[in-house]
């Protein structure tokens, strides 16, 4: 299709969708979202309403139900959810994006046949991957899995995994053998969360939400079948992991941020600053921003299908969304005055979109430490894109520091 | 005065220095009325120490430092009101009360508070008077004659209430007076949010600089990466050079409404900077409610909206610097 019958093909969707979400939207979610039951109602109704809408999963490839929609579509749907305020689907997000990604790369047609209709019908996946002593030094990974067998024997803890409270499985980085360099000692296993020796402890977020938790393995076993890639692989395959958290889900929400642009000008308006000069040039900067943020995501995915995406490129587009973000929430706050320093009930499920400024605020930070820090973004941008030199790999200290 | 900056310094290294952060409000606030805190600024005739805007300056760093919940800056505030009133009868008892720690609250909002109602007064409950400034009275209104809500704030060091006046009160100036007296308020309110910002931010500055020097990614320190320390470099500058700004407006007793607008938003600007990066810079720890950095990243952002936020001082910054360059 070519320029008219384009552009009529997709003002038709943006019909369709807008319709469609006019008759299917929730409404009242926010105010119902304050409690953890309710929170997770919401999002269950709400995702399993998208799958039978045809919109849940427009990313994924055609052969499966949902998938197989453009770039162009995709940016459209993502918009007219923002503007219909609808809640996002952190539950399962996780899964339609980290897990499904991964899956659809490095998973057998049996492992996928298997596992992927499960998603689509609501299971939720979490992440695996940071512990207490591998957090930006992600190949430190110390999680211990011994093949005995037919399966592993897990031992070992993981630290801040998503919706790891209410995951049913998680993508699960283990050591598998210490020789060698320490990525090559990597597995990556597919864990049962409901498996004998599992246990998930909720971790309080700054903004009052338990939206990550620790995981603690005393002797789980993994079935071999289980396992993506081969023995030893499990860096390639996590790096597949990161990068669609690093590139594809950011079409979404960059496209979320272009929808929700309204809810500041609405609040310029209301507190009567629409010709208070600093504050329209900051809301034009912050605009221009939020395109470009669409534009450097809308590019990573052309490269990406096109299949000329580099090592490095989706850090780029995290990097411009975690400080967009955090400029966005800004404003909202700044706009907000005193207001934004009351506390009004958590609504769980938002990004930029709670209605809740100083939570949506402080929630950014997420977007600037997880999935690998901006400043392991900075390195990532400047070793791998750029081509400047990697920092040595020792280090000599003086006797007693640190 | 500079022996007696140094004196009330070490004071309060030894009140809140050594404490954990964000201590408990009750015992604080016995603390700080006992240490004769809440006397510093009263003249030596009131019974107060005398103790100009320097020791002022100490206190609220301190108070900053240590994250200290309470109505320590609302009650300086009605204490400096009280001072000035010459003419009320029950003066004298009212400020030995206040001195000696009975709770008398203010709005930390600023600007002129509205006929009857006021927002931001912290500790509002307990206290027996609430202080109401207008453009041509300043009133103490006791407790029997207002209403007060609890608002709930992400800063949980502050119980903040909005208050309605439901009676006169006592009339502590008017007229041209009352305004004096308005602008008196609200300098010694911006001084000291400005004091509170920047030893909040020295505090977590150098809580980031321990982390970095103790955590280890990719086998070594995270403090051995330039990258950081780089920006520890640039938050000790800003730090340092807000803190210059501080110290030399504390000895100008001249200082405008204007120039301690304008520290006040450099001093709230530097400590969100570094609060910020606090939490950037201690990674998922940072992210959760068992480290505290939080409580400073809340407490900057909400001294940053106390008293006019940035975009109302800088603006008359701007104006106030365009006059002076003409
Ligand atoms: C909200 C949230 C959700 C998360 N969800 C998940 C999840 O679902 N699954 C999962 O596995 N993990 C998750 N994480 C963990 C996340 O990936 C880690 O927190 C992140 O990688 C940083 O690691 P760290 O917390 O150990 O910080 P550290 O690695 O200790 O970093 C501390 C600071 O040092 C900086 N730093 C580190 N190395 C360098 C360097 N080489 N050069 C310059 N600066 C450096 C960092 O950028 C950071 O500012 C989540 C984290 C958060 C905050």
């Amino acid at each position: 299709m070519e320029g008219q019958a384009l552009t009529d093909a997709l003002d038709g969707l943006r019909q369709e969708v807008r319709q469609w979400l006019a008759d299917n939207a929730p409404h009242g979610w926010r105010e119902r979202s304050s409690s953890e039951a309710a929170f997770l109602q919401i999002q269950r109704d709400w995702f399993a309403k998208l799958v039978e809408g045809g919109y849940a999963v427009p990313h994924w490839p055609a052969q499966w139900p949902g998938g197989g929609r453009s770039l162009a579509e995709q940016k459209i749907l993502y918009e007219e959810l923002a503007r219909a305020d609808t809640p996002r689907l952190l539950l399962s997000f996780m899964s339609t994006y980290h897990a499904a990604c991964t899956l659809f790369e490095w998973a057998s047609e049996e492992q996928q046949a298997l596992l992927i209709p499960r998603i689509l019908a609501g299971e939720i996946w979490c992440q695996g991957f940071s512990e207490p002593n591998a957090g930006s030094d992600l190949a430190n990974v110390r999680t211990r899995a011994e093949r005995v067998g037919d399966h592993y024997v897990v031992n070992g803890q993981k630290l801040w995994s998503t919706m790891g409270q209410f995951a049913d499985k998680c993508l699960l980085l283990v050591r598998t053998s210490n020789d060698g360099p320490k990525q090559a000692g990597l597995t990556y296993l597919l864990l049962d969360l409901k498996a004998p020796g599992v246990i998930a402890r909720p971790i309080h977020q700054i903004h009052g939400d338990e939206e990550f938790a620790e995981l603690f393995l005393d002797n789980v076993e993994i079935p071999v079948s289980d396992r993506l890639g081969e023995e030893g692989q499990g860096w390639a395959v996590a790096q597949s992991t990161l990068s669609s958290e690093r590139g594809l889900t950011l079409l979404e929400l960059s496209a979320r941020l272009r929808g929700a642009l309204w809810r500041l000008g609405e609040l310029i308006r209301a507190q009567g600053r629409q010709d208070d000069q600093g504050i329209v040039r900051d809301f034009g900067r912050l605009s221009a921003k939020v395109d470009a943020t669409c534009a450097v995501a809308d590019q990573f995915l052309a490269n990406r299908i096109a299949g000329i995406e580099r090592v490095g490129d989706a850090s780029i587009v995290k990097l411009s969304y975690s400080r967009t973000l955090r400029d966005f929430t800004s404003l909202g706050i700044r706009l907000g005055g005193i207001d934004a320093q009351y506390h009004s009930p958590i609504t769980f499920g938002g990004g930029m979109e709670t209605g809740n400024w100083m939570a949506d605020f402080m929630n950014s930070y997420a977007w600037t430490i997880a999935g690998g820090s901006d400043e392991v973004q900075r390195n990532i941008i400047a070793e791998r894109l750029v081509g400047m030199p990697r920092e040595p790999k020792s280090w000599t200290l003086k006797e007693g520091a640190a | 005065m500079t022996m007696t900056r140094a004196e009330v310094q070490d004071a309060a290294d030894k009140a809140f220095g050594q404490s954990e952060l964000a201590p408990d409000a009750a015992q604080s606030w016995a603390l700080i009325a006992e240490m004769g805190w809440l006397m510093m600024g009263v003249p030596e005739e009131l019974g107060g120490l005398g103790l100009g805007r320097e020791a002022t300056g100490v206190i609220h760093q301190g108070v900053g430092k240590a994250l200290v919940p309470g109505p320590v800056l609302a009650q300086m505030l009605t204490i400096e009101a009280l001072a000035a009133a010459d003419d009320l009868p029950e003066r004298d008892a009212l400020i030995a009360d206040a001195m000696a720690g009975e709770v008398m609250t203010a709005s930390l909002a600023g600007g002129l508070d509205g006929a009857d109602r006021l927002t931001c007064v912290p500790d509002a409950d307990t206290a027996s008077h609430v202080l109401h400034v207008t453009d041509d009275r300043v009133a103490l209104v006791p407790a029997e004659q207002v209403s007060v809500t609890y608002r709930e704030g992400w800063d949980k060091s502050h119980r903040l209430f909005d208050v309605v006046l439901e009676g006169p009160g006592l009339t502590l100036a008017r007229g041209d007076a009352a305004r004096a007296l308005a602008d008196r308020i609200e300098a010694l309110r911006l001084f000291c949010l400005a004091g509170d910002s920047l030893g909040g931010a020295e505090a977590a500055l150098a809580m980031t600089v321990a982390y970095l020097e103790t955590r280890q990614q990719f086998d070594r320190p995270l403090a051995l990466f330039q990258a950081l320390k780089h920006r520890v470099a640039d938050m000790r500058t800003q730090l340092t050079a807000a803190d210059a700004l501080f110290w030399s407006r504390a000895q100008q007793a001249d200082a405008d409404i204007i120039a301690l607008g304008a520290l006040k938003a450099l001093a709230c600007a530097v400590y969100r900077l570094v609060a910020e990066e606090a939490i950037q810079l201690h990674g998922g720890i940072g992210l959760t409610m068992e480290h505290p950095c939080h409580l400073f990243l809340k407490r900057a952002m909400l001294n940053g909206a106390l008293g006019g936020d940035a975009d109302h001082w800088d603006e008359r910054t701007g104006r106030a610097a365009l006059e002076a360059a003409a």
